[in-house]
């Protein structure tokens, strides 16, 4: 049989894929000790790498304390909102950048800006929950956030590697994420003391063989309970202990020395960039979703001191990054984003700085499902309101869950209640999309 | 299933208003306490009936609703067991068999005293030749210091979900438990108790911790004190329930806008303020006291000058703002306290009485009699409705006494019934034909793997109450910590990777569950030379039962594979115990 032919392209396969992995991590957990199986088996077969090109996988930079839309993708040379940066010439004709960013200016054919983002929240901690999830707060309602929604629906249940890993580069703006309703099964595996998860490496105090064959005995008590017995709790309780030593094996996955010298060379010394690497190697072994946290965009004061370092740090480790998913044929099917919390005000303050603002700002999209080289929407000659185009981060949300191709209007019912996973009367925009 | 559609526009509610499915009118009578309600005669609801009734082709007031309820003398586990196996019998279905006594025996420890049994417990328990011996269990274990621990826990995990381990909160619910303090009562003292009474005082939490957000003190409120989550009624009506409107959910949030904290965080409520909204419809409205049940309160009409209400705000701000205001004054007219005088008087407490049943019955059931339990409106009838009449008339008539309705469930054979099913496809957890399985609590985890990993000859013995109490103690604050290291079970919960990575490799669980200390199973087992009388004793400890044959096999096979290293393989066998899914469920 032709593997391949389990791809036929149509809408359908994304099920199939699932179904077909399903059935094979099932018949292979009859031998205790196989949790390794399906690693293997995506690692060494033809077909398998195709499965892998072909899922979807986001990465989501995430500019924490609010990046300046003046002083990246919404530059406003000459007028006394604009600051003293010019705006440069993209490869995407008509469309024109900071010239902090020439790096993604040169990669504009990747990468759709969105100028009109109007989400009206310009505190910290609510507006972050609000591009997190997509949505205001709603009492008695929890909500997930992208990453977690991202990882029910992109993720496979019996996946060996994690389905959402938050990295984070400061202190500042650091926010684990919820999963919310969709409760611990799609919380992000957050890295927060150091670059390596928790708890994915053996402890000296006991060998392999021993650490895999107790893992066995567990599995042949659990299994005589789990009969006769229907729950979904019993299952999951399986179903988390037969992916450790899969997600032991994807520490690997962590360590960038596992680079060549001249691919690390590439990212360059930053945090940043290494964690973008990072990020790489965990979508290409098929992690659905990737948060990386480049913090602190907070300028109040110094703003544009403070954009002139971190733009150049974001614009190389952008463009490296999506030169490298190009590469590897990834480009296709791995959605890059920017956006935080919101962005930053026209008004330049006496300490030359510029304080929050939700009214009219920017993000960007690159690759999976995005019309590379679009730019859409508009605000006044001077940035202090969206003149065309309004995006609330509803349609943000719509607009990236349907570049990954999964319905926007698809509701979850909790309780009685229907939970649409873009927030209702929202809209995808299409003009950024493929 | 979408009901908007068929159902007439909000105009035609308004001129047809005594026919009309669209009345809230979900909730049958209300019941004087020691009073029966009159008898009615008429057809018992079917599953058809309560199709045409949810999918609104026939109305609620076409139907009355139930048949002759049972004698209010009956013992609350019969009549549980009589309206279950009606329904059963009903569906054609056969429930699974009684469980066994010692599956039973921990379903109940888990149950009513937040933990698993020792295995001296459930040794006498299996030993025990009395025919009564279940009904002594359960009145035991209520009357043990463990009950109201536990129940602390369950309400705490309940009402305070958002703020997790808050000391007065929990001071005032473990009070309360031991006391079997009446729901009503407990009720009076979050929402109005006062500042000045010790134990009233850290009550007061549940309205201090969602003072700032009045939108979660509304919702909350509503959700679990009345089984009825109005948040979705906020912006429009409720889509699907038509009972509630903007109306009711502005008519909640009237009741508490003006409640605020003071700058020393005491409760306080201003004298004036009034809620308005708008609608779709009729622009904007104020909000009028409503309740659920459609009682409206009148604020007495009091002619205030202008300088009144300056004086009114300067208070407020005087109270925010300052260190050394005194303690806040009780306004003339205080809404809180007419929301609890309207939710507890006869002719309205029907939602107050029928959600205490419903959530008590969730607890053990894992699902309500009405389920969601906060969707009680009239598109989301009860399964049992008759049961759920009778159950809320005996709560009301017997003082809102939660510890009397908990062991008619506990003594009830719908309780006991074995969560193994063999006969096909599981039917509905609805009709109760098979236990269902529950995720243990963390706080219900954390102790009972405590217990599992512990010496089990080190427990104190069943004559003594007065150390039980104080080791029970001592698990109580172990557990607190540990608790917090696994999620709380909501729905559709799932066990997350990051578990089953923490107890695969992390040191703390090593090091606190299979070290070979003299007080650890692991130390106890090593000083057994016999395999076999190492197996039962892991086995006891830790799952209350004697091995099985194919488990006892299995543990002797890898006893003997590993004997070069006896306490290592001593080591994984007690892990592969604890990491089972036999010790992180209720079943």
């Amino acid at each position: 049989m032709n593997p391949g032919s389990f791809f036929c392209g149509s809408a359908d396969h994304g099920v199939n894929r699932r179904g077909f992995l399903s059935a094979a991590a099932l018949g292979t957990a009859g031998t205790f000790a196989a949790d390794m199986t399906q690693l293997d088996l995506l690692r060494h077969s033809a077909w398998a790498d195709d499965v892998k090109k072909k899922e979807k996988r986001v990465i989501l930079l995430w500019l924490a304390g609010g990046a300046s839309q003046f002083e990246t993708w919404d530059p406003k040379p000459g007028r006394p909102t604009g600051g003293p940066f010019r705006a440069i010439q993209t490869a995407s004709s008509g469309v024109q950048i900071s010239e902090l960013m020439p790096k993604m200016a040169a990669r504009m054919q990747t990468t759709a800006i969105i100028r009109s983002l109007n989400t009206k929240n310009g505190d910290h901690g609510g507006g972050s929950s609000l591009m997190e999830t997509g949505r205001r707060k709603d009492p008695g309602i929890d909500y997930p956030d992208l990453g977690a929604l991202c990882a029910k629906e992109l993720g496979r249940i019996d996946s060996a590697v994690p389905d959402y890993v938050s990295l984070y580069s400061s202190t500042e703006g650091r926010r684990k994420g919820t999963s919310g309703f969709l409760g611990a099964r799609y919380a992000p595996m957050f890295l927060s003391e150091n670059m390596v998860p928790e708890n994915v490496r053996r402890l000296e105090t006991i060998s392999d063989i021993d650490h895999q064959d107790r893992a066995a005995l567990r599995d042949l008590l659990a299994k005589r309970f789990a009969q006769n017995r229907t729950s979904d709790v019993i299952g999951s309780h399986t179903n988390a202990y037969q992916r450790v030593r899969g997600l032991m094996a994807s520490e690997k996955l962590f360590d960038i020395e596992q680079e060549p010298e001249a691919m690390r060379a590439k990212y360059g010394p930053t945090q940043f960039g290494q964690q973008c690497l990072i990020a790489r190697r965990l979508v290409e072994a098929g992690v659905p979703f990737v948060k990386v946290a480049r913090a602190w965009w907070d300028s109040h004061g110094q703003n544009f001191e403070t954009h002139r370092e971190l733009c150049a740090d974001l614009d190389h480790s952008m463009a490296v990054l999506l030169d490298d998913l190009k590469d590897r044929g990834l480009l296709e099917h791995t959605l890059v984003l920017t956006f935080g919390e919101f962005g930053r005000t026209p008004q330049i303050n006496p300490s030359l700085g510029r304080d929050h603002f939700a009214s009219a700002w920017s993000a960007s999209l690159s690759g999976c499902g995005v019309k590379g080289g679009a730019c859409y929407g508009k605000t006044d000659p001077d940035g202090h309101t969206v003149a065309e185009g309004e995006a609330s981060a509803g349609d943000l949300f719509a607009t990236i869950l349907t570049a990954l191709g999964i319905d926007p209007h698809k509701e979850y019912t909790l309780g009685a209640r229907p939970v649409p996973l873009s927030d209702f009367g929202s809209k995808p925009i299409k003009e950024v999309l493929a | 299933m979408r009901l908007k559609s068929q159902l007439p526009s909000h105009k035609a509610i308004v001129k047809n208003d005594q026919t009309s499915h669209c009345l809230p009118r979900p909730i049958p009578p209300t019941f004087e306490r020691n009073e029966r309600p009159p008898m009615r005669k008429t057809v018992r609801l079917t599953w058809l009936s309560l199709w045409l009734f949810a999918t609104g082709v026939v109305s609620f007031t076409t139907i009355s609703l139930a048949a002759d309820l049972p004698s209010a003398d009956a013992p609350i586990e019969q009549v549980i067991d009589q309206f279950i196996n009606e329904r059963l019998e009903t569906e054609k279905v056969t429930p699974a068999p009684q469980a066994d006594d010692l599956n039973l025996l921990r379903r109940l420890s888990l149950d009513l005293a937040g933990r698993i049994p020792t295995s001296a417990e459930a040794q006498a328990f299996a030993a025990n030749t009395s025919p009564t011996k279940r009904v002594e269990l359960v009145d035991r274990l209520l009357a043990s210091p463990d009950f109201p621990l536990h129940q602390r826990n369950e309400l705490d995990r309940l009402l305070l979900a958002h703020k997790p381990n808050d000391g007065e909160f929990r001071k005032y619910l473990l009070w309360a438990t031991q006391q079997n303090r009446p729901w009503d009562a407990m009720f009076r003292d979050m929402l109005i108790g006062s500042e000045a009474d010790e134990n009233q005082k850290g009550a007061l939490t549940f309205v201090k911790s969602r003072a700032r957000e009045l939108d979660d003190l509304t919702n909350d409120t509503a959700s679990l004190f009345f089984g009825v989550n109005v948040s979705c009624a906020k912006c429009h009506d409720h889509p699907l329930a038509q009972d509630w409107k903007q109306d009711h959910f502005y008519g909640m949030t009237s009741f508490f806008s003006r409640t605020y904290l003071t700058k020393k965080n005491l409760l306080a409520e201003k004298q004036v303020g009034e809620v308005k909204f708008s609608t779709k419809k009729e622009g904007q409205k104020q909000a009028a006291f409503l309740f659920l049940t459609g009682a409206t309160i009148s604020e007495p009409m009091v002619e205030r000058t202008k300088e009144q209400l300056k004086e009114f705000d300067e208070v407020v701000k005087k109270q925010t703002q300052e260190d050394n205001a005194p303690p806040p004054e009780k306004p003339s007219f205080s809404p809180r306290e007419k929301l609890v005088e309207v939710a507890l008087r006869a002719e309205d407490n029907r939602f107050f009485a029928r959600n205490c049943v419903n959530r008590i019955w969730a607890q053990f059931f894992s699902r309500g009699i009405v389920d969601p339990v906060d969707q009680m409106h009239s598109a989301n009838p009860p399964t049992h409705p008759e049961l759920l009449d009778w159950l809320t008339r005996d709560l009301v008539a017997h003082n809102y006494d939660m510890k009397r309705l908990i062991r008619g469930i506990a003594l009830s054979q719908t309780y006991s019934r074995s969560s193994e099913w063999t006969s096909g496809e599981q039917p509905s957890a609805a009709i109760y034909a098979v236990v269902k399985v529950k995720p243990l609590t963390p706080r219900q985890y954390a102790l009972s793997l405590h217990m599992a990993a512990y010496n089990p000859t080190q427990w104190p013995a069943a004559d003594q109450p007065d150390k039980w109490a104080q080791r029970r103690e001592q698990l109580e604050n172990t557990a607190n910590g540990w608790s917090n290291m696994f999620e709380v079970p909501g729905e559709g919960f799932q066990v997350a990777i990051d578990e089953a990575l923490l107890f695969t490799n992390n040191k703390r669980i090593e090091d606190e569950f299979l070290r070979d200390s003299g007080d650890r199973l692991v130390g106890y087992l090593k000083t057994l030379s016999d395999n076999s009388a190492l197996i039962d004793a892991a086995f006891w400890s830790v799952n209350s039962r004697p091995p099985r044959d194919e488990e006892r096999a299995a543990l002797n096979d890898y006893l003997q594979k590993h004997s070069t290293d006896r306490l290592v393989a001593i080591r994984q066998i007690v892990w592969a115990l604890l990491t089972s899914p036999e010790l992180r469920v209720c079943f």
